[in-house]
């Protein structure tokens, strides 16, 4: 009887699914020997988001959260490739799973499924195969074989019909879809294209493309396209990079990758001394990381903006709460507004924003190592080894001294020959912002000593966050850092290991372009050698997580 | 109408398909339609950590003497009530090899693991807490619980080896949720009955694992690894499930309070005083349920943000920073802070031996280990980091001792934990912590 199940399942499958089964490549690589997953990803929490709401619709809700992922070399990205599910990260799944499930079998959510069961108290097996491979497809990004079908169809049957109810059984047939690897992971399979090469395959290149543009899941017409194997040709790559850049949604990509390399993701941790500055808030914190994202997208996207600006345009927006964290006085109407700070108020470019200035201080204090530190790893590739081991601080603190400023307390620190070739290279950095005290606000005078705000760097000599703002945005190796955080962010790897000549051709066009973004982003995607992939290997490396000195 | 042999396998009742729609609560309850009687079994033993950053300061901390009689000590005097429960460790080396000295971390990982860490946040093997669960926690809900009173998922020490550490519950509501909210059926209540939904999720998740082989096909090495956790994780959820459909057999009376409200939680000492408590409390209503056996706590992450509003430099910075007071030989400010830790530490302990059961209380019934990743955090030294070990693990650990400076490897004490807890183990550690003897003088 289960064999005659099977064997109706089985006829039913060509009939609704041959068309995409056919056509695409998947279903035959899938069992193909030389066929090899070369990359897994697991999904963040802002890519399952996205991804449910495109394949649901937002009225889905997504309740809870996602197991929190590291930082390699800079990029959680990176580290999204080397971790897996631990027990508890699959509770938050399986839960998911089975609420999304639930709203989606739910009686408001019905009529939005492909069909409708022929007696809504029986099984269907003919309607949850449809609607299971419907949302199957869009889960795991390419169709589903007529095994994983299988499977979730006599799920669903078995418990339908102990539930009585069609709905009841669909339901866990789609929570067992929800909860896959397949679905959690992003999976990279690579196939030969002769001569010993291997690439991706069209569906993976659709996912990279698609997390990489829109932080989201491929939508119809990409994963058409790779059907088609459109992704494999040049004209049809284009066509369809052409389509993904050209829409609004950029903004939520590019979005999602500068939260990333920016490391605005620690922002939410970030809590300040209540005494010393009652001002801080959560509604500020929200706010700052925001106005960050704002700057980025209106200069990168909106405005085709040359990307050295991020570090000196005192372009920005504001609302309300930053308004009184910048001692500003807020006129305007509406919740956000763009804002351009004085010449004279000492701000130059991202660097100067609360939000920067805040998450790398101290809850009471700034903290020049720590923004140091930050703009050599962030923003120069350059991170920088922890501290020896032996080494006493105490002289760097002690205010009641004759030390008053920091900068007095770090340069006696720093005649520690152990010390100094590190903090030769951080500190004259975060030095030069020490106008502006942990929570982001101006000032002059610390300790009521007049704050010095000079710095070297390499022979040249530059004041406070203005000199720094220019020096950077002169020094190829910000560019080059951007162009090699894309690069890694796209594809999953620990930016440290990139070698330059992986993203040369973007960073060639980067520069030719006048460093625009979008440029950057076309180029990498578009190189000769960016889908492809190594041979088979059984040896596979997982890098270190980066974690910044104190 | 066989539909599948996993299906068939998981999804029975007393030899009956459930799916057939057989009264499957019937399987759970005896001929007069009570619940499964009680088999009178002895209480199992729990094991729980407690992890604190930047260690303790040691002339104010590590008592004169060794042995019973020892003199208590400036900073482990919040832990005087627990004394007798007690035992202190001081003195304990982190040889780390060919390792570096990774700061704020190797002192953790080595105590945690009898491993010299290769990497900054990462375990040279899965954490002791979870070894201990592969041992004790077959039959509860959940294999580990963690919490992190300072409202950060990632400030957790229990790890599956690597880089996969289990994230943190991070505020008492979100602890409360996963222990006592959906799924959970209080055996304190007459009338308990497995949950129905038990026995679909369990069929879901059988679906799921039987999809194992085909997804492993044409993985390479370090990804084969990692769906093989995910495949592990998927059957510790089976388990979960499984569990759920026994009833706990609990000797404590207690009764589970409603939710607790959304609170801040973040590093800041107020707050952490309000919600260890907290949570300590949550954790040993979780152990005396059954819903656990492994619990774990942290207060901060190895270079601890724990600040008292007005400090402009908070605890781990405190300790770099910091003169020493030239007369007071110490640096002040991080000595308050040290005590502040232990008087964190005296919370979860509190909690635990508050819950009467049995012929003790959970902390009786438990073995707590208290640990720190440095000895002396001004100048990064792990060697000589304070650990403690609380509770009499049912009658299997004596307590009340200082063990002190032997000059032992810190996995002695590990060792040592998987001996109170029943687990026969002849070594643990490696390299230079490998160790075959453990304090056998504490082992009742």
């Amino acid at each position: 009887m289960g064999r005659m199940r099977n064997l109706a399942i089985s006829f039913l499958f060509l009939t609704v699914l041959a068309p995409s089964a056919m056509a695409g490549d998947i279903p035959s690589a899938r069992s193909d020997a030389s066929s090899e997953v070369v990359s897994m990803r697991q999904l963040t929490q802002a890519e399952y988001r996205n991804s449910i709401a495109d394949i649901f619709g937002s009225e889905v809700e997504v309740r809870g959260f996602l197991q929190p992922t590291i930082r390699i070399g800079g990029l959680l990205a990176a580290g999204t490739s080397v971790l897996s599910v631990t027990p508890v990260g699959f509770d938050f799944f399986t839960k998911l799973a089975d609420s999304i499930a639930t709203q989606v079998t739910g009686a408001k959510y019905r009529v939005k499924l492909p069909c409708a069961p022929k007696a809504p108290k029986e099984p269907d097996d003919a309607c949850t195969a449809q609607v299971l491979s419907h949302y199957g497809r869009l889960l795991y990004r390419r169709p589903l074989t007529q095994d994983e079908i299988t499977s979730a169809v006599n799920l669903s049957s078995g418990l339908a019909k102990s539930q009585n109810d069609f709905y009841a059984g669909l339901r866990f047939g789609l929570a067992s879809l929800l909860q896959a690897p397949e679905f959690l992971f992003r999976m990279e399979n690579a196939v030969p294209v002769g001569n010993k090469q291997f690439a991706l395959d069209s569906y993976s290149r659709a996912t990279r493309l698609s997390y990489l543009m829109w932080d989201s899941t491929p939508d119809a017409e990409l994963l058409q396209a790779a059907e088609r194997g459109d992704l494999n040709t040049a004209a049809g790559l284009e066509k369809q990079v052409d389509r993904l850049m050209s829409s609004p949604r950029l903004d939520v990509g590019m979005r999602a990758f500068f939260n990333d390399m920016l490391e605005l993701d620690n922002f939410d941790t970030v809590s300040k001394d209540s005494i010393l500055y009652p001002k801080w808030n959560s509604g500020i914190a929200a706010s700052a990381k925001e106005e960050t994202l704002r700057t980025v997208i209106d200069l990168a996207l909106h405005t085709n903006g040359d990307m050295r600006d991020l570090m000196t345009t005192r372009k920005t927006f504001l609302n309300r709460s930053l308004a009184a964290d910048y001692q500003l006085p807020f006129q305007f109407t509406g919740e956000w507004t763009p804002y351009e700070f004085a010449p004279d108020s000492g701000r130059s470019g991202v660097l100067t924003q609360a939000s920067m200035l805040a998450m790398f201080s101290h809850p009471g204090r700034s903290s020049p190592t720590k923004r140091g530190v930050a703009v050599m790893d962030i923003l120069l590739c350059e991170p920088t080894p922890t501290p020896p081991a032996n080494v006493d601080f105490s002289v760097v603190n002690d205010t009641s001294g004759p030390l008053k400023t920091v900068r007095e307390r770090l340069t006696a620190h720093a005649t520690n020959s152990a010390c100094a070739s590190c903090h030769h290279h951080s500190d004259p950095i975060g030095l030069s912002l020490e106008g502006f005290d942990t929570i982001g606000q101006r000032r002059t005078t610390e300790n009521g000593e007049p704050v010095d705000l000079s710095a070297t760097i390499k022979g040249r000599h530059f004041v406070g966050a203005a000199g720094l703002g220019q020096f950077l945005h002169d020094d190829p190796k910000y560019t080059a850092c951007l162009a090699r955080k894309v690069y890694a962010y796209s594809r999953g790897v620990n930016s440290d290991d990139v070698p330059a000549s992986a993203f040369k051709a973007g960073y060639q066009a980067f520069a030719d372009s006048g460093f625009r973004m979008r440029s950057l982003l076309e180029s990498i995607v578009l190189d000769n050698d960016y889908f492809s992939a190594p041979p088979p290997s059984p040896e596979a490396t997982s890098s270190a997580p980066n974690v910044p000195a104190q | 109408m066989k539909i599948d042999r996993r299906f068939l396998l998981r999804g029975t009742c007393q030899g009956a398909l459930a799916v057939m729609g057989l009264p499957f609560l019937d399987c759970f309850l005896d001929s007069k339609g009570e619940s499964l009687a009680a088999t009178g079994r002895p209480l199992p033993t729990r094991f729980n950590t407690f992890f604190f950053g930047c260690g303790l300061t040691q002339q104010l901390w590590i008592p004169k003497t060794g042995g019973k009689d020892y003199e208590m000590t400036p900073q482990l005097k919040p832990l005087e009530p627990y004394r007798a429960k007690l035992n202190v460790f001081s003195g304990l080396r982190v040889p780390l090899d060919d390792n570096p000295n990774i700061q704020h971390w190797s002192g953790a990982a080595a105590a945690a693991t009898g491993i010299s860490p290769t990497k900054p946040n990462e375990f040279g093997s899965k954490t002791i807490d979870r070894q201990i669960a592969d041992v004790i926690s077959h039959g509860a809900r959940f294999k580990s619980i963690s919490a992190s009173a300072a409202g950060d998922p990632k400030q957790s020490y229990s790890s599956l080896g690597g880089a996969n550490t289990l994230p943190a519950e991070a505020s008492p509501l979100s602890l409360y949720t996963r222990l006592f909210g959906p799924g959970f059926q209080d055996p304190t209540k007459g009338d308990w009955k497995p949950d129905p939904q038990a026995l679909i999720q369990q069929s879901v998740l059988s679906a799921v694992a039987d999809n194992r082989k085909r997804v492993m096909q044409n993985l390479g090495t370090a990804d084969r690894a990692r769906m093989d956790q995910y495949f592990t994780s998927v059957r510790e959820a089976e388990l979960q499930v499984a569990a759920q459909l026994q009833r706990p057999e609990i000797q404590a009376e207690v009764a589970i309070p409603a939710a607790p409200a959304e609170m801040v939680c973040n590093n800041s000492l107020p707050n952490l005083r309000n919600v260890t408590p907290l949570m300590a409390r949550l954790g040993a209503l979780a152990l005396a349920t059954d819903q656990t056996r492994v619990f774990n706590l942290s207060i901060s992450e190895p270079t601890s943000s724990m600040f008292v509003p007005g400090d402009s430099l908070g605890y781990h910075q405190s300790t770099h920073e910091e003169p020493i007071d030239p007369v007071l030989g110490y640096q002040p400010q991080v000595a308050q802070y040290n005590l502040d830790s232990m008087e964190l530490f005296a919370m979860l302990l509190k909690e635990l031996d508050t819950v009467p059961e049995g012929d003790g209380t959970v902390l009786d019934h438990s073995l707590v280990f208290a640990f720190s990743e440095s000895g002396n955090a001004r100048v990064h030294d792990a060697n000589g980091l304070p650990i403690f070990l609380a509770g009499g693990a049912s009658g299997r650990m004596k307590a009340g001792y200082h063990v002190a400076g032997d000059s032992s490897p810190v996995s002695r004490v590990g060792l040592t934990i998987h001996r109170a807890m029943g687990v026969s183990l002849d070594v643990w550690g490696k390299g230079s912590m490998e160790i075959r003897q453990p304090y056998t003088d504490l082992l009742a």
